[in-house]
């Protein structure tokens, strides 16, 4: 890096060494202004892992550094997936933790014991300070203007696009994959640029360093060789080209089968094999070119063409082969659903319920880029002006990018580096015309008649027009220049002040802890969530086993460090099912299941009283939909609904509605908040039956403060061997009956 | 302070025959206290035997099966009364609390006397079935005794009960006739796993009602074997209750009583059979106390279990798959105020269960030692080949003992990453391996020709 920011220097003839520095203490600030800008929810809340996956890469963290790499490395986590476990040493990208690791380690070397939690609460701001200096480095590749670089590097560290992923707290994979992604792209440019093995290989070592990070990876996987391809294709293949792939490619792939979690993915999954085949296509390239060299261009066109069809056809022929044969994965239902938006939510449940799947909405663009989203298309025009290399590079991945964020809100993510620079291109080309104070002489007279079509044109036209009074053409006047830049002053300002608002108010809530405004306009804190995490904790045994829904388990393991049957890593579609099953049916048929699972615990979240909409009715209809996909005859969706089709919990819900476990534990004893028939959800909006539901496979074991979390306790099966209905029933004073006359035959004894 | 005071008790009656596993406070509710006489020889055995008995009228104001939440009594003796209710102190709620908290039950019916309505109630619940009309009673034309019942054929003489099935021990042997005056006969639910009769009447008996099928039985309330005139439940708590079809049974008169059984003048043996029913309603008889469990990572030693209950059993909390593992597990048997090894009826077996979701191993555990006062049972196996975690449950639930219910968890996981075997050991990776130093022979070699070789050489270059 500091090769290259020399080389940047060395370019600029007069005093170098002054803008060198102030380039320095440019970069310093931003990387300054885009870490603080992410601490809103620190000085806000506390210092605190954000939402539902941190929380599972926090404790995977604190077991890295209890129990070292090795152990981590085998880890073999029972407390998650009951009773079956999870070999989490295997199926996770260990890149962040062991980033945390090392610098926790490094700080304890330096004396400087800092709380492992601290680490990971700032890990991804000040992962995004090195964001915003790769993101300098590469566009500083694209165009010679220096301007450049340093706004792309302010506008990738400020943009809201980023920052929804990298706030305080937020300490998930995206946190520092960004900055490998980007870092890797600006070293893949390089390597091509200079076609050296050396960049070549630092590629791919950032490149290993990303798939140890996070699944995106891919995304380079295909991008780089798409790259390559459109290169080949528009005939600039060069031996630059041929040897930065290959030694990316070579080494990339081995680095990247290091990871367990990967292991033989990169030669096996459909998804990885666009870059072996762009790998072969080069070989086959070089090849053809070295012959191409030795034979006269008649019989290499015969040549040629054979090869080409041979290839092609021996290719695809294996390509299909493999993938009937299995021997290639066929391609997931991730990768599906990234083509049709419609597949997912007919196939797999389990993947449209979450709701960074779904397909963004437009005005979520202007939300997370603001006016980066009108330059962003200036920029990748001018990037056909000079179509370079690597600007060719610029043109694909915009192309992709933009695609991909549209399919799926969370691959906006990967859509805004490349905004960033794409529009830090296009300001500079503007401020780099209108700042430019100097005006041209007016005896520049060699342009005016140098240009042929400009003679004749003076010719022709009268010298009434201004462009033949004036031999120059151009905005030169200080007045237009002013109103531009002043323009353009004006949107830098409300770019930052959007991007300062979006932070602030949209991304900045931890999730765990809710903020709400009290009537006199001050800020109330609804601790709901850690308050029943932390009743789990100080009231259950060690390992009571706690089922929820999935959204939860990494919260509960957590905060609680209860075992739960199923959480965040959606491995295993069927034991959701199962817990799907059990949240939509009967207490009859949840009881044995719970039993089987040996269940102690169940958690419900409930926003009703609250008015909290992310609640757990609300997501009922997928635990419906994903229990019906594997149990189509025991549940089945279209009973939740009325026979008009409507989602309701009031009176006219269904029975199937109101005999699930789920609508009778989100409301059991509501209708004791209120008066009497006047209990309200405030989220359905609706008034509840006067009736409220009855338990007796499960009795209530905690509410929170705002009812927003809900534990129950599941019964021990009945002591004289009742069912627990029956024994409930007794309880509560409803004798059975005596069986006055038997019906039908005797039913004898047998011992 | 509990253990303090059982452990004086112990010392105070140690020289008393038999003591029950589970305390001495008895109480019998009697609602005439002039009736006491009758019962006094059943009384004064079980006051030799250890018991602390109280006897009182469920109309007493202080009577209460409960004090500050705990149990006030561990035992009760129900006896019938002329009264139908039991008074707030003895519902059918109060009583099942009662046995919810591990107190045991024995329900002496009477067909003179009304059932209690609580009693009745509790009954049913249990799915014990007594008939509804007052005053029914089992009759039997063959096995009555003819000095007392001559006319009326409602007093049984009966043989001692034999085992109840091949796998489960019988509690209740003994010689003689047991005399069964005016019983009320039950009839056991077929759901229930918890119900076993204990005296079955014979075939030839039934239950009528005097009062109304005087003329003629058209539809007696059971028959034969399936009525039952001693029967027991044992809750999952191992709770026990009993219930007496006559009281009678538990008097002096019929304790040790000259009767004729088919023109055979026999004695009756009431006195030896109450007192098994008894010593198996108090936990005397039948308590399985489960020791220490053990496993360990067998490692072709096999370890001798500590049976000192000051050494915690100190388990591995994690094995590997295909590991082989050994387990051991400690079992006495409380008989008669002390514990011995415990021994499964001839046809049983004691099994392991090492499950996740369901048994991946269900084995049957063998005696391998025993100690003056238990036996441990033992099995060795490989855990499957699935990681996850696993219970090593033993799930013994047998008429008449008392349940064990027992589970340790444990996490199985995976192999870990170095306990693979190496590439090396694996015979056929070597073409692989030899394959790689091929290549890498081969390419040293062609960087060794390429540098050494004439820079005007062509055909090197080709080879490129």
């Amino acid at each position: 890096m500091a090769a290259t920011e020399g080389e940047q220097f060395l370019k600029q003839v007069s005093s170098r060494n002054t803008r060198g520095l102030l380039r320095v203490i440019i970069l310093v600030l931003i990387a300054g202004a885009a870490v603080s800008s992410r601490l809103f929810s620190v000085i806000r809340f506390e210092s605190i892992i954000h939402e539902f996956d941190p929380w599972f890469n926090f404790r995977a963290t604190k077991y890295l550094v209890q129990n070292g790499f090795y152990n981590f490395w085998d880890w073999f986590d029972d407390r998650t997936w009951h009773p079956l476990g999870r070999v989490t040493g295997g199926t996770l990208y260990p890149g962040l933790m062991v980033t945390s690791g090392v610098i926790y380690h490094i700080l304890r070397f330096l004396t400087l014991p800092v709380d492992i939690r601290n680490i990971c609460v700032l890990l991804a701001p000040g992962f995004s300070g090195l964001t915003a200096l790769a993101t300098y480095l590469l566009t500083s590749e694209m165009v010679t203007s220096p301007s450049a670089g340093l706004l792309a590097a302010a506008f990738m560290g400020i943009t809201p696009g980023y920052i929804s992923r990298s706030v305080a707290g937020s300490y998930d994979n995206e946190a520092i994959a960004i900055f490998l992604l980007v870092f890797t792209f600006f070293l893949w440019i390089k390597a091509v640029k200079n076609g050296s093995m050396f960049w070549g290989a630092l590629t791919a070592l950032f490149y290993g360093y990303m798939v140890s990070a996070w699944g995106g990876y891919v995304f380079i996987t295909n991008l780089l060789p798409l790259h390559a391809f459109v290169l080949i294709c528009m005939g600039r293949y060069s031996p630059r080209l041929y040897v930065s792939y290959t030694s990316w490619y070579a080494l990339g792939t081995l680095a990247s089968m290091q990871i367990p979690f990967v292991g033989f993915l990169p030669i096996r999954s459909s998804e990885h094999m666009s870059a072996l085949g762009v790998f072969g296509l080069l070989q086959l390239v070089a090849f053809v070119e070295h012959v191409r060299a030795q034979l006269p261009s008649k019989q290499f066109q015969t040549l040629l063409r054979a090869l080409v069809l041979i290839i092609f056809v021996v290719a695809l022929g294996g390509l299909v082969l493999l993938t009937v044969s299995g021997i290639i994965a066929p391609w997931t239902g991730r990768f599906y659903s990234l083509w049709d938006t419609g597949y997912a939510k007919i196939h797999i449940p389990i993947i449209a319920s979450v709701s960074e799947h779904q397909p963004t909405a437009w005005p979520a663009f202007f939300f997370d880029l603001s006016m980066m989203i009108w330059l962003f298309p200036a920029g990748v025009y001018m990037c056909f002006r000079r179509l370079t290399d690597e600007q060719v590079f610029i043109v694909i991945y915009s192309v992709l990018a933009s695609y991909f964020a549209g399919v799926m809100v969370r691959l906006m993510l990967t859509l805004t580096p490349i905004v960033c620079v794409a529009s830090a291109m296009a300001f500079s080309q503007i401020l780099d015309t209108y700042l430019d104070a100097r005006s041209p002489k007016a005896d520049a007279k060699e342009n005016g008649t140098s240009d042929p079509a400009k003679v004749a044109a003076a010719v022709v036209l009268p010298d009434g027009l201004r462009s033949t009074r004036q031999p120059l053409v151009g905005i030169y006047s200080y007045a237009s220049k002013l109103t531009v830049i002043g323009a353009s002053a004006v949107y830098l300002m409300l770019f930052v002040l959007h991007c300062t608002w979006v932070t602030s108010n949209a991304y900045s809530s931890p999730s765990v802890v809710l903020a709400s405004r009290l009537p006199d306009g001050s800020q109330h804190i609804i601790d709901d969530y850690r308050e029943a995490y932390y009743w789990l904790r100080q009231n259950t045994p060690d390992n009571a086993k706690i089922m929820s829904w999935w959204d939860y388990g990494y919260q509960i393991g957590g905060m609680a460090d209860r075992p739960t049957l199923v959480d965040n890593n959606t491995w295993n579609n069927t034991h959701i099912a199962t817990v799907g099953k059990a949240m939509s049916s009967r207490e009859e048929v949840s009881y044995p299941i719970m039993r089987q699972h040996e269940v102690d615990y169940v958690l419900v979240v409930f926003g009703g009283l609250l008015g909290y909409s992310g609640d757990d009715i609300n997501k009922f209809l997928w635990m419906v939909r994903i229990a019906e996909g594997i149990w189509p005859d025991e549940v089945k969706e279209r009973n939740f609904f009325t026979p008009r089709g409507e989602y309701r919990v009031d009176d006219e819900a269904t029975p199937t509605m109101k005999n699930s476990l789920m609508y009778k534990m989100s409301y059991y004893n509501y209708n004791s908040l209120f008066p009497a028939g006047q209990a309200q959800d405030r989220v359905r909006g609706s008034r509840l039956p006067a009736q409220g539901p009855e338990l007796s496979t499960i009795e209530e074991a905690f509410t929170s403060e705002n009812w927003i979390i809900r534990i129950y306790k599941v019964k021990e099966p009945d002591n004289f061997g009742r069912d627990l209905q029956s024994a409930t029933a007794f309880d509560q004073g409803r004798k059975k009956k005596r069986a006055t006359k038997r019906k039908g035959a005797r039913v004898l004894r047998v011992e | 302070m509990r253990w303090l005071l059982s452990l004086l008790l112990l010392t105070l009656f140690g020289a008393v025959q038999a003591i029950s596993s589970a305390g001495q406070r008895l109480l019998v509710v009697l609602e005439e206290h002039s009736e006491k006489e009758k019962y006094s020889v059943f009384l004064g055995d079980l006051e030799s035997r250890g018991y602390h008995v109280t006897v009182d009228s469920p109309k007493s104001e202080s009577l209460s099966l409960f004090k500050h939440g705990e149990r006030a009594y561990d035992h009760v003796i129900l006896l019938p009364g002329k009264s139908k209710g039991l008074g707030p102190a003895l519902t059918a709620n109060a009583l099942l609390d009662f046995m919810k908290k591990e107190g045991n039950i024995l329900v002496a019916l009477s067909s003179e006397h009304p059932t209690p309505t609580s009693v009745h109630t509790v009954l049913l619940e249990l799915d014990i079935h007594i008939p509804s009309d007052k005053g029914a009673l089992v009759v039997d034309h063959f096995n009555y005794d003819s000095n007392s019942a001559a006319e009326k054929h409602d007093v049984l003489l009966l043989p001692f009960p034999k085992q109840l099935r091949p796998d489960v021990k019988n509690y209740f042997a003994g010689e003689g006739v047991i005399a069964v005056p005016r019983a009320v006969g039950q009839t056991l639910g077929n759901e229930s796993p918890l119900l076993a009769p204990i005296l079955r009447a014979p075939s030839t008996a039934y239950s009528y009602s005097p009062k109304d099928e005087a003329e003629i039985v058209e539809e007696p309330f059971a028959v034969g074997g399936q009525l039952t005139l001693v029967s027991s439940m044992q809750a999952h708590n191992s709770a026990r209750l009993t219930v007496v079809g006559s009281a009678e049974m538990l008097q002096n008169a019929w304790f040790a009583e000259k009767a004729t059984l088919n023109g055979k003048a026999v004695k009756t043996a009431n006195r030896d059979f109450i007192a098994k029913v008894t010593a198996w309603t108090f936990k005397e008889t039948g308590v399985l106390k489960i020791g220490k469990l053990i496993h360990y990572l067998n490692e072709g030693i096999s370890k001798k279990m500590n049976t000192s209950l000051t050494v915690p059993e100190n388990n591995p909390k994690i094995y590997r798959i295909k590991n082989d593992v050994a387990f051991q597990v400690e079992i006495s048997e409380y008989a008669d105020s002390h514990l011995i090894p415990f021994v499964p009826a001839s046809q049983d077996a004691l099994q392991l269960e090492f499950s996740m979701l369901s048994p991946f191993h269900r084995l049957n555990l063998t005696p391998l030692s025993q100690t003056t006062n238990s036996t441990i049972f033992g099995v060795s196996f490989t855990t499957p080949d699935q990681h996850g975690i696993f219970n090593f449950r033993i799930n013994y639930r047998r008429p008449f003992l008392t349940n064990i219910d027992e589970k340790r968890q444990v996490t199985v996981r995976h192999f870990a990453h170095n306990e693979w075997p190496r590439s090396w050991q694996i015979s056929g990776a070597w073409v692989w391996i030899g394959g790689i130093w091929v290549t890498v022979a081969g390419w040293i070699a062609f960087v060794a020709v390429w540098l050494w070789s004439a820079p005007t050489e062509k055909s090197v270059k080709k080879t490129q």
